[in-house]
């Protein structure tokens, strides 16, 4: 059985580690607060990836961020990745482990990609069902991330903030509230990405994610290639009044800048918390 | 609609070779009122154009991480023959494995029977050797025994220290100079020379190497791999043809190469 109910403690801004800051991450780089990693980057035998994991680890808090748990899939859970997962968890002890809400593998093929879910009460008994039992292996809740989408389906039977905290309830697990990811898909689907927010109980919401997007002619596109837009920021601000100062990471996968530029817009993402939440560690309220 | 109908269609149309829009196009009506049946659609996007952007995101993002990993076999092709490389990659090595470093473990093999090797018969070489640096960069760890190591030895022992490979090594036979096809700055121009050889790939701390061995070399370092062989057992070997002298002479060359290349390991 999980434990006791343990809130995910608010580290202040973290940055997505990723190869050009190995070295940095190593050596203890004082400006970033703590790390997050792509789990799977790290699930290797050895070699330079866990050398610098370790010795990141010795420095700052790791969060483990997973891309392919495919909580949403209708494969059987993998079940040598858990324990791998479990593995690396018991290794490197992360201040928590996340994923996110979408499907990525299908008839045993992965597609490496976060694909919508249907908000049916089908789906979401599926995906409860299997948060459940990875936090029964892991022994501790987890963060499930809303994925950024371009479609939606008709028969879904419920918005994305009802199935988001049905699943919480009921999974009885963490959210992973990625800002950028509810501005592109208020975007591609045309709601609005307050009212989202505001349906969100603010007692289940542990860590905030940042990034960029590419805007196409039709659509927004979660590419995470440009700095965080100023619309992400706003909503960002309100994000903080509703949910507190909780960590907030920023990520970074492509047109990677230098560490000092990320932690440029780190450092804003700090000061937005210290002026919405009334200063540094101010929790804001986490009543449900 | 159940969910694993859902997901059956969404993969079936998304992974497809060709586009949503030619797959629906050449599958009739039915098809495209089953995708506008599922997916809600609008002026600005209908259902098919947003199927469309995740079949897009799935081919780009798989095509440029094989493109990263394989950065000289992507060279020598061009791109637009490297898509076709991976579009036909795709259709018969689906990906299965969690991580995205797996995706192409496969694509040596399939470039040997591909009809890209036929102007360029070296191309599956190039790749095999592309690979093995990629996959040994987070092989496994060992720690190496040092040529420093080596020195502190006392003389009388020196005939039965064990040799060992560290594990992050692999050996590859080729049948064309890939090295010089690596090191090319244009590899799209170059057409190395047929040249049977054995290369030896291996990691040292967080760096991986590459050289070209020749058949002596090569035999010794396959009999490493094989299980423990002694210097004392080196140096008979090598003795065939040479003079007691000779063969210790060269067996301390090898050993000393080995030593201060990184590819020996402590052995306890």
């Amino acid at each position: 059985m999980i434990g006791a109910m343990h809130g995910f403690a608010a580290l202040g801004q973290g940055i997505g580690l990723r190869p050009p800051f190995y070295e940095a991450a190593a050596a203890g780089e004082p400006s970033v607060g703590w790390w997050e990693v792509i789990t799977e980057n790290f699930m290797v035998e050895g070699g330079n990836p866990r050398r610098v994991l370790r010795a990141a680890r010795a420095h700052r808090p790791i969060v483990l961020h997973g891309v392919s748990l495919s909580l949403g899939s209708t494969d059987p859970l993998d079940a040598r990745y858990l324990e791998r997962l479990a593995a690396l968890a018991a290794e490197i002890e992360p201040a928590w482990i996340s994923d996110h809400l979408c499907w990525s593998s299908f008839g045993g093929q992965s597609a490496h990609d976060l694909w919508p879910l249907p908000f049916t009460e089908e789906a979401l008994g599926h995906v409860a069902t299997r948060v459940a039992r990875v936090q029964e292996r892991l022994g501790r809740r987890i963060l499930v991330e809303n994925v950024s989408s371009y479609l939606s389906y008709r028969h879904s039977t419920m918005s994305e903030p009802e199935f988001l905290t049905a699943l919480a309830e009921r999974a009885d697990c963490g959210l992973l509230f990625d800002v950028n990811n509810v501005f592109v898909s208020a975007h591609n689907h045309g709601f609005d990405p307050v009212a989202f927010i505001d349906a969100i109980p603010r007692a289940r919401v542990g860590q905030f994610h940042l990034a960029g997007h590419s805007v196409q002619p039709t659509h927004l596109l979660d590419t995470h290639d440009h700095p965080v837009s100023e619309g992400v920021w706003e909503l960002y601000r309100h994000a903080v009044a509703r949910f507190g100062d909780l960590a907030t990471l920023l990520e970074r996968d492509d047109h990677i800048p230098p560490l000092e530029k990320l932690c440029a817009e780190s450092r804003r993402a700090a000061e937005i918390a210290r002026q919405v939440s009334g200063g540094p560690g101010g929790g804001g309220d986490r009543g449900a | 609609m159940k969910l694993a109908e859902v997901q059956a269609l969404f993969y079936e149309l998304v992974t497809a070779r060709e586009s949503v829009a030619a797959t629906l196009a050449a599958r009739g009506p039915e098809a495209r009122r089953a995708v506008e049946e599922m997916v809600a659609g609008d002026a600005r996007l209908p259902a098919s154009a947003r199927m469309e952007i995740y079949a897009d995101m799935y081919f780009a993002r798989i095509r440029d991480v094989l493109a990263d990993e394989y950065p000289k076999t992507a060279g020598a092709l061009g791109p637009a023959a490297f898509h076709h490389l991976v579009t036909d990659y795709l259709d018969v090595c689906r990906p299965s494995h969690p991580s995205l470093r797996e995706v192409g473990a496969r694509l040596p093999g399939f470039v040997a029977a591909h009809a890209a090797t036929a102007e360029r018969p070296w191309l599956a070489e190039l790749a095999r050797l592309e690979r093995a640096r990629f996959e040994l960069f987070d092989g496994p760890d060992a720690e190496p025994l040092t040529v420093e190591a080596l020195r502190a030895r006392p003389p009388e022992r020196f005939a039965a220290l064990p040799l060992r490979l560290v594990p992050s090594h692999e050996l590859i036979a080729t049948r064309f100079d890939v090295v010089s096809l690596w090191r090319a700055d244009d590899p799209a121009a170059a057409a190395p020379d047929p040249n049977p050889t054995t290369l030896i790939v291996w990691r040292r701390n967080s760096d991986v190497f590459h050289r070209a061995v020749d058949v002596e070399e090569g035999d010794w370092l396959r009999s490493l791999e094989g299980g423990d062989v002694t210097f004392g057992e080196l140096c008979a070997g090598l003795a065939a043809g040479r003079t007691d002298e000779a063969a210790a002479a060269r067996a301390f060359v090898l050993c000393g190469r080995w030593a201060n290349d990184g590819l020996l390991r402590i052995s306890r």
